[in-house]
């Protein structure tokens, strides 16, 4: 080898710009395209707008919320009001959210974890105790929501939407329609189907299919909810959270799913059908709270009373497809989403929706179990 | 006199190295410790990790090494093997083609290579999602030219292959191009001459020359590709679980940090010691 050839080692040809047609201007040009080309795909980050004064708070709030779950104009109508600008982020996942809060101060002034991470919040001590009396809008709330048991008395949480869990289908795929869990064991949507990444959920759905209470801790029932769930992964096509976009182009015709994705999904393709399932299902709330060491508490509160406004509030389910849980804002909700019992269930369907119980250390068991199905 | 000037020139280099070794405690080491530490504690629902008293708890090691995960570990191993062959299958002619045959339009190509990388591997893993779909652009253009538009790429072992080759495809690439770049390829010729056939040539001269380069690869493929877990998310589907999402799932739904962290640790060490032999066999003098 001559001496030319070793000059060049490994990755030197990255600033190896000695050739003509690579002059460095052209080749910085050349990189800067590809670096932008590339930040296309990336989306947008958020404008940092921490402000570290102390005294009277700044007017600013940061906001961190499940992603597609705020109407177009909840943000720009709030600064509008107030002057207050918002910073908004977007989270998948309550898994993310919690272990993101756990490791200190986020930087965020109001979350919208789920009622059982409310929970888990609240026992690791990771939220701010409200202060009510900033919030008299509190009244508007549908009495079901002002003393519910993940937090009693809304000390900490102000509820945002509410829903089900329940089957998202296409009636025509499937060749019939369906009203409970069994039917993701239907041959016909065999390898068409999916359900939740989600342990609490996978498993109230596997008891309520044996006929068993969704919030047993009992180690047969979790046995026999373990069996079911690992014969049906073998017949779905998927165990994922992420089905809004297969169910929408037929890649998945079954899944189980959350109300509003499902009507999200029926926005752009009619045929999709949602249902609560006739044995029972699972109801939950988003509860928006200030995670402990907030800086903005008292734009957070602010926010809080304004989403409460009987219009804003409507707004903001019209624009989600999520049930309300405002009761002064059902005169303002669209004729479509009050008057769907499946959107605004009535009496004798809300009587068979429960609550995930918090189950404390037993949670575990099912985590294991968990693990047991993802790895069979 | 001449001691003095050890010590100096030792302090010296250690002064030197100083910024290096304080990247690797920082980077390497506490992140290292911490997880070792993990991995000896007991779980919790709001502590994720806890030493009660102090008190070590190995028995995550034995719950980590139970036979349950082991189809899953074969599955892994099986999974960033075939990429491994798969992205020199691909790699080398490619490498082999711009080393030899790239002229002036050398780095262009190579930029060409590397041109994905400025784009997110979740948004690639997506872009893939898109072309492999039942409704997606391969059935659609199958369908249109008569092949049928019902085959069924998702969800399967191989979309996850395909996958992680399409994603480790630029770390095969650039140790092999750095290998046969600096190959004289008058050696061939040589070869040739003195009688050479075809096959014995690359083996004997090409293959042997870039082996550096191979060694390279091979170790940055597979290594990364053991530890994934995105890929089969994505292209995957309820049977294509790997041992990195087993990892992934006890720090989420799981609820077991300690015992993800015993398994990342046990990967780890399965890792270095293959490393260790691959090196010792393959190419102590290549590395």
């Amino acid at each position: 080898m001559t001496d030319e050839h070793e000059s060049k080692v490994d990755v030197a040809f990255l600033w190896d710009l000695s050739s003509p047609q690579w002059s460095r201007r052209r080749f910085l040009q050349t990189m800067a395209f590809m670096g932008a080309a590339g930040f296309l795909g990336v989306g947008c980050g958020s404008d940092d707008g921490d402000d570290k004064s102390a005294g009277p708070e700044a007017k600013q709030l940061n906001f961190y919320n499940w992603t597609d779950y705020i109407a177009e104009d909840t943000i720009p109508g709030f600064t509008k009001k107030t002057g207050i600008k918002v910073t908004y982020d977007n989270y998948s996942s309550n898994d993310d959210l919690f272990a993101k809060l756990r490791q200190g101060s986020a930087g965020y002034d109001l979350i919208v974890p789920t009622d059982n991470f409310v929970v888990k919040m609240i026992e690791a001590d990771l939220l701010e105790p409200l202060d009510l009396g900033m919030i008299p809008n509190r009244k508007n709330l549908d009495a079901r929501f002002q003393d519910a048991d993940y937090d009693p008395g809304n000390k900490y949480s102000i509820p945002w939407q509410w829903g089900t869990t329940g089957i998202g289908y296409d009636p025509e795929e499937v060749g019939e329609e369906v009203d409970d869990w069994d039917a993701l064991m239907l041959p016909s949507v065999r390898n068409r189907s999916s359900f939740l990444d989600e342990a609490r959920d996978a498993f109230g759905m596997a008891l309520y299919a044996v006929g068993m209470d969704p919030n047993s801790t009992d180690e047969a029932d979790i046995e026999e909810a373990q069996k079911y769930l690992i014969s049906l992964k073998k017949q779905v096509k998927q165990i994922t959270s992420d089905y809004q976009d297969p169910l929408k182009s037929g890649g998945l015709i079954m899944a189980q799913a959350y109300s509003g994705d499902v009507f999200q999904v029926q926005a752009e393709n009619e045929s999709v059908r949602y249902v609560i399932p006739k044995s029972g299902a699972f109801q939950w709330v988003d509860a928006a709270c200030v995670p402990k060491g907030a800086e903005h508490p008292k734009n957070a509160h602010a926010f809080l009373n304004y989403i409460l406004e009987p219009k804003v509030g409507a707004a903001l389910t019209n624009y989600v497809q999520y049930g309300t849980p405002n009761k002064a804002a059902l005169p303002f909700v669209d004729p479509e989403v009050k008057d769907d019992p499946l959107k605004t269930p009535p009496e004798d369907i809300l009587s068979k929706l429960v609550f995930q119980a918090p189950l404390g250390e037993k949670e575990l068991v099912i985590a294991d179990a968990w693990t047991k199905v993802k790895t069979s | 006199m001449t001691r003095r000037r050890k010590l100096r020139d030792g302090a010296k280099a250690h002064g030197l190295l100083a910024p290096t070794t304080a990247w690797l405690v920082a980077f390497l080491l506490i992140p290292l410790v911490i997880i070792i530490w993990y991995s000896v504690g007991t779980r919790g629902i709001i502590d994720p990790v806890r030493h009660p008293g102090g008190k070590l708890n190995w028995s995550n090691y034995g719950d980590a090494l139970n036979p349950s995960f082991l189809p899953i570990f074969l599955r892994t191993v099986a999974y960033a093997a075939l990429t491994t062959v798969g992205c020199l299958a691909i790699g080398f002619p490619l490498a082999y083609a711009i080393a030899r045959f790239g002229g002036r339009w050398k780095n262009l190509l190579l930029g060409l290579v590397i041109l994905p990388f400025w784009t997110s591997y979740l948004v690639r893993m997506y872009a893939w999602r898109f072309i492999l779909d039942d409704n997606g652009l391969a059935n659609t253009v199958l369908g249109a030219v008569g092949l049928g538009s019902e085959h069924r790429f998702t969800n399967t072992h191989w979309a996850v292959v395909v996958g992680l080759v399409y994603g480790f495809l630029p770390f095969m690439v650039l140790p092999l191009y750095a290998s046969l770049e600096r190959m004289d390829f008058r050696l061939i010729e040589a070869a040739y001459d003195l009688g050479s056939e075809r096959m014995s040539t690359f083996l004997r001269v090409t293959l042997r020359t870039s082996l550096p380069g191979v060694v390279a690869g091979v170790l940055l493929v597979f290594i990364p590709a053991l530890g994934d877990f995105v890929t089969p998310q994505l292209l995957g589907g309820s049977r294509t679980q790997t041992f990195g999402s087993t990892i992934q799932d006890q720090f989420g739904q799981g609820q077991n940090w300690p015992l993800g962290s015993a398994m990342a640790v046990l990967l780890m060490s399965f890792i270095l010691i293959g490393v260790f032999i691959y090196a010792w066999r393959v190419g102590e003098d290549a590395l």
